[in-house]
């Protein structure tokens, strides 16, 4: 029976109530698997890819190569750690690419739920830093890499020089003041304070899986519990806190001082004598990833130039492709902490090392502990 | 339609009702259509919320293994959540947070609501909505909105510091457990207001008006009339703010600070950085039973108080 049928049968005024609840039965099937319809319609048209990743990374600026050729952006979704990123697609979320960083890089490769890199289909893959890509287990086996680098920075002491009395030279004791309890911040998750932890306690990074070290680092981190106002994953509270005063050292990322600086609080991003905590993030292609084709081209993207001079001058943070920097002089590249010869940095700080899932889960449940005042 | 008008006693089976056997059986059978009627919402809760709370209880006697789980029963978890002083301190830490805050909303919005009830003559559903007009905002932004006024630049200290009471800004304010107490009292105000305004309107104003003939004054009218008879407000109120604030995760999360973290806190690093799902899941079984149990005392040391007062 079809909406034609009905019509005239309404017209003759012969409607039968069977034949009216069947239409009203096919337009109820019709509203429920209508929001399906557009879904499937939408994704045959767009089949842009989806990629997973910290925020701030969902920004037209880095995507302008892609964006230029298809006229919009890739789809994206959100995470706020790499943690919580792998457990939900180990749970059977499936993207295109995904937001890792070095330190993870073992365990993400360990579930098995991604596919190496094909180099050959990146045209910017010549002017990638060498020594980024010769990162600890990102070889297959085969020549190829799973994390195609993208980039990298330091973790490290952003500090009010107006407000900080600094007493000789700058050092990860600036976080362990006693002159300043309460009024010192501090980034929530292991993965970078636990590692600023082992610097702080003179832990070498090789050594870190030890029992020992567990012990020295956790001595240092009940020592500093008391000091510290608030852990927060959000950097833009401990920007905040800050710019106010409320905290005259806080332990950020390269961007949050070089936004505090661009926005005129006199504010410096410590270089510890002891080296800062370095790291490197990149992008790794789901062994299901639906797009791959526009995968490979959002990745080119985020490898271009463009990409790069953006992220180097508004978020402070280093690139790898080495052609990014060539419009900086050394002079700002010194004063953003970066340099052209990225070895040189992470050969000065110390460099994050990859490892198991059950010291990953010690750590953790370590820090929470000594966190909680434990 | 004409046989089974006259059939209504015992019913032979004839070929018509074999045929529409299903059709006739719930149009009799008041047991059937009630439970058709009922189905959707049953179908809803055993998919979303018995079948989750059943794999819940599942989970809280495996074990993590890796990343994946140990699905052999143990009582492990239990064990852990009872020798480890941690659990207790955040359960105990919970129960002391959202009971203060408990005791502080009710307190708070038993006189408004009061006043509505009985000093309010035209336009009380305005005032109702007047007073849960806050409540029409999200959750999120009224925590936030705290933040705001209880921070180191926030309303109260920019204020205080103006008016020269204070040197410098006060900073127990924010990050702690009375940012967490002062924001739950507020967060949770309209489950407090809306059952205590419908228990006390529903009060039979002529029981006041006997008292006071008999010669009850005003107090004495409070406590032997009012109070007994708007106890299960009380009683409503008490149990839609204690129980979801002591699981509460978002404000201590926020505004807690080091030391204002609750236990919802704690479960929620179990099923994400500390990646123990099954440690998540028995700490969850474990509020639950505290709450329960908390609960049932409350009830009965109501129920008691409530016997002596009348």
């Amino acid at each position: 029976m079809d909406i034609i049928d009905n019509l005239n049968a309404v017209k003759r005024g012969k409607l039968s109530r069977r034949a009216f609840n069947r239409s009203l039965f096919a337009a109820g099937v019709g509203l429920f698997s209508a929001p399906l319809l557009p879904r499937r319609a939408m994704a045959a048209e767009g089949d842009h890819p989806t990629f997973f990743t910290w925020g701030g990374y969902d920004i037209a600026e880095i995507y302008q190569p892609y964006e230029a050729k298809h006229g919009v952006l890739p789809n994206f979704s959100i995470f706020g750690g790499t943690e919580e990123a792998l457990t939900k697609m180990r749970g059977g979320f499936v993207v295109d690419a995904a937001h890792p960083c070095n330190v993870g890089l073992k365990r993400w490769v360990d579930s098995g739920l991604f596919q190496p890199v094909d180099t050959s289909r990146l045209a910017n893959w010549g002017d990638v830093m060498p020594e980024l890509v010769a990162m600890e287990g990102n070889d297959n086996g085969a020549g190829r890499p799973w994390m195609v680098p993208f980039d990298w920075g330091g973790t490290s002491i952003t500090y009010r020089t107006d407000i900080f009395e600094l007493e000789g030279e700058e050092s990860w004791d600036m976080l362990w003041d006693q002159r300043y309890a309460g009024r010192l911040g501090s980034l929530a998750s292991g993965g970078d304070a636990w590692w600023c932890g082992a610097i702080k306690a003179g832990v070498d990074f090789k050594d870190i899986a030890s029992d020992e070290a567990f012990e020295r680092i956790s001595a240092v981190m009940r020592e500093q519990r008391p000091l510290i106002r608030v852990y927060t994953d959000d950097t833009t509270t401990l920007e905040q806190a800050l710019a106010s005063g409320e905290m005259a050292a806080a332990m950020t990322w390269n961007s949050s001082a070089v936004l505090l600086q661009s926005e005129e609080v006199p504010v410096k991003f410590a270089k510890p004598k002891e080296g800062q905590l370095t790291w490197v993030c990149g992008i790794m292609i789901h062994k299901d990833a639906p797009n791959l084709d526009k995968t490979y081209e959002m990745i080119d993207a985020l490898l271009s130039v463009e990409t790069g001079q953006f992220m180097i001058n508004d978020y402070g943070y280093g690139h790898s492709n080495l052609k990014s920097f060539d419009a900086f002089d050394d002079e700002t590249l010194v004063s953003l902490g970066l340099s052209k010869n990225p070895a040189e940095i992470l050969g000065e700080g110390h460099f994050m090392i990859p490892q198991s899932q059950d010291w990953e889960t010690r750590m953790n449940e370590t820090f929470e502990m000594i966190k909680a005042g434990f | 339609m004409s046989d089974a008008v006259s059939t209504q006693g015992s019913i032979p089976p004839t070929q018509t009702e074999r045929r529409n056997g299903l059709g006739r059986l719930i149009a009799r059978s008041e047991v059937l259509r009630g439970y058709l009627m009922l189905s959707p919402a049953m179908i809803i809760m055993i998919i979303g919320v018995l079948m989750p709370f059943l794999i819940l209880v599942a989970m809280s006697f495996w074990t993590r293994d890796g990343f994946d789980f140990d699905t052999t029963l143990t009582l492990t978890n239990y064990g852990r959540a009872i020798d480890e002083p941690i659990f207790g301190a955040f359960l105990a830490r919970s129960f002391w947070v959202s009971g203060i805050a408990t005791v502080a909303t009710v307190l708070l919005c038993y006189p408004m609501a009061y006043y509505v009830a009985f000093h309010v003559h035209r336009n009380k559903m305005l005032w109702i909505i007047m007073m849960t007009l806050p409540f029409w905002t999200s959750y999120l932004l009224r925590v936030f909105a705290w933040k705001v006024i209880l921070g180191y630049e926030g309303v109260i200290n920019s204020s205080l510091l103006t008016a020269g009471v204070i040197e410098a800004p006060l900073e127990f304010l924010l990050y702690s457990q009375t940012a967490v107490i002062i924001t739950l009292a507020h967060a949770w105000a309209a489950f407090a207001i809306l059952p205590l305004y419908v228990s006390l309107e529903k009060i039979d104003r002529s029981l006041l008006e006997a008292a006071a003939d008999l010669g009850d004054g005003p107090t004495k009218r409070f406590l032997r009339i009012t109070l007994p008879l708007s106890l299960p407000g009380v009683i409503s109120a008490t149990f839609l703010i204690f129980i979801p604030t002591t699981g509460d995760y978002i404000t201590p999360a926020l505004l807690g600070g080091p030391d204002g973290a609750m236990i919802g806190n704690l479960i929620q690093l179990q099923f994400g950085a500390v990646n123990n799902w099954p440690m998540g899941a028995t700490l969850s079984i474990i509020l639950m039973l505290w709450i329960a149990a908390v609960a049932l005392v409350f009830l009965f040391v109501t129920r008691k108080s409530k016997e002596s007062l009348i």
